[in-house]
């Protein structure tokens, strides 16, 4: 069994507020893992630790084998420079709530801009895989648009496009449909349904239940900065044992 | 109150056979006249004061304006480049998680900004009472006077001072670009610095260019005080004249009308560098 993910006693603090209060996690290669939980329960925070957007402050994480932001020599830890930091999130591929496509480059140039700046492919090879990307998120006709000109739910799925173009070994996303009107939610999971079907390692921090149930393989449930409960979407999600998640899914749910 | 009537026509074909009379601007009519009166008036003063025209026609194409002009317009340019280049790089600085860059930039922007650009004109100019000779010994040496030519001194005292002031600027535009961004070029793998140059400062500059825009032009006037540490510029030249052929207000008027229409073709490529910029931005500004 190889874990993409590995987590030990995570720690991550801001000021006083304990955001990730001893994490342990282990997520398989090819495993879908949803994490459901109430605001401020630390979800996006064990995400956005994953991939070096916040640094933790105890306990380990390992992604794709090689431990996050330090280097082991001897007894001593090595912090990391922005160049390792760089090539480490390479294995991370990340999609946010707020979609945060580039605006003043086209569909397409947000899609070959880190395979052309950062994996110095070239842009001949960038341009057609970013085409095949963008047809397969549905997409096809808006090459050529600026962010500004498509729809939260045609952005997200540029912004999918965009970071699987990096052919990362995991993908995470962040809320994907929070911040999208309610009849635009169904086409971007619909990308992620298709996606997970691949074969692709995901995380999704999300409140969409009926996804978590119909397309993760194990479901997590943070509450205050800890893991609660984790286990199968229908375990969890039918019949949790843990009083909080109790009430949170009922609270979702009604 | 004859036929009309507040009630409204029975079918909408009926409004349409009336006549649409467009609001009246009178206040607008006014003014316009009252500005154009004194315009007149002025036009009047000048035609009949005693200046003359014809050395004014005369000396607009003289060869020593248009040398000053060429140099006025040279050192703008090659200062603002400057001035550009060091605002990018100290606002870079000044924002930068390193404590060192950071206050190296803080002592940068708060001496050039501190102090009257005629006097870092001036200590420039002056550099060789301190220093009489410049170099890495063993390597190259020269005489300070022979390097600080005016037009040294004022490219290094117009450009490093705009650059102080620039940063400002610029750091105001980073600021302005939304941390998401950040985080999305950082996600693709990009470093600090890539992300910097190839996400935040491009949507940076449309909040950056206006004002850079107008320090552009306020630079074209600034020049012109380097003709105190006697680099040829246009007024420099002007003033020149004037004192051989005391013609004094002929060859203000002279310098003016230049400075005018090199204002005027900066402001349209303002606007057009400014169009351009706003790629993306949804807003199309007129």
């Amino acid at each position: 069994m190889s874990f993409i993910v590995q987590g030990k006693s995570v720690v991550k603090k801001f000021g006083d507020f304990v955001a990730l209060d001893h994490v342990d996690i282990d997520i398989e290669n090819g495993e879908v893992v949803c994490i459901v939980g109430p605001s401020g329960s630390g979800k996006s925070t064990l995400l956005r630790c994953i991939n070096q957007l916040e640094k933790i402050d105890g306990g380990g994480l390992w992604v794709d084998g090689e431990l996050v932001g330090y280097r082991i020599a001897g007894s001593a830890l090595h912090e990391l420079d922005d160049k390792q930091i760089a090539r480490q999130r390479l294995a991370t591929g990340m999609v946010f709530q707020r979609f945060n496509l580039f605006p003043h480059m086209t569909a397409l140039e947000n899609i070959i801009e880190g395979p052309i700046q950062v994996l110095k492919r070239s842009p001949q090879e960038c341009r057609e895989q970013a085409l095949e990307l963008l047809e397969r998120v549905g997409l096809s006709d808006k090459a050529n648009a600026y962010p500004v000109e498509l729809s939260g739910g045609q952005q997200q799925r540029v912004a999918i496009a965009r970071a699987l173009a990096m052919r990362p070994r995991l993908m995470l996303f962040d809320e994907p449909t929070s911040a999208l009107d309610p009849e635009l939610v169904g086409e971007v999971l619909q990308v992620m349904r298709d996606l997970a079907r691949s074969g692709m390692s995901m995380i999704v921090v999300t409140h969409e239940l009926g996804f978590a149930r119909e397309v993760a393989n194990r479901v997590v449930f943070m509450d205050a900065g800890q893991i609660v409960e984790t286990g199968a979407p229908e375990e969890i999600l039918m019949y949790p044992r843990n009083e909080r998640t109790r009430g949170f899914i009922s609270a979702v749910l009604n | 109150m004859q036929t009309t009537t507040q009630t409204p026509p029975t079918s909408s074909t009926e409004l349409s056979d009336y006549k649409i009379v467009p609001r009246r601007h009178y206040g607008r009519l006014l003014s316009s006249l009252i500005i154009l009166g004194l315009l007149g008036a002025l036009i009047h003063a000048f035609a009949n004061g005693d200046i003359e025209w014809s050395v004014v026609g005369r000396f607009l194409t003289a060869k020593a304006i248009l040398w000053g002009l060429g140099n006025t317009v040279l050192m703008s340019i090659l200062a603002m480049i400057l001035g550009v280049v060091l605002g990018v790089v100290f606002a870079i600085m000044r924002m930068s998680s390193n404590s060192v860059l950071r206050y190296v930039a803080k002592g940068y922007i708060w001496f050039f900004r501190g102090t009257p650009i005629i006097l870092q004109l001036l200590l420039w100019f002056n550099l060789a009472l301190v220093f009489p000779t410049l170099g890495i010994p063993g390597v190259f040496e020269a005489r300070t006077v022979d390097v600080m030519v005016p037009f040294v001194a004022a490219l290094l005292g117009l450009g490093i001072n705009q650059g102080a002031y620039t940063a400002e600027v610029v750091r105001g535009g980073l600021l302005s670009v939304d941390n998401g961004q950040y985080e999305a070029a950082m996600s693709i793998g990009m470093t600090r610095l890539k992300s910097l140059r190839r996400i935040v400062l491009p949507q940076a500059m449309r909040v950056i260019l206006p004002p850079i825009g107008n320090e552009t032009i306020s630079m074209i006037k600034m020049t012109s005080l380097a003709s105190v540490i006697q680099y040829s510029e246009i007024l420099h030249n002007a003033q020149n004249i004037y004192y051989a052929n005391a013609r004094v207000m002929e060859l203000l008027i002279v310098a003016g009308i230049w400075y005018l229409v090199v204002v005027t073709i900066m402001s349209f490529g303002q606007r057009m560098l400014e169009r351009r910029f706003a790629r993306g931005s949804g807003r199309v500004d007129h």
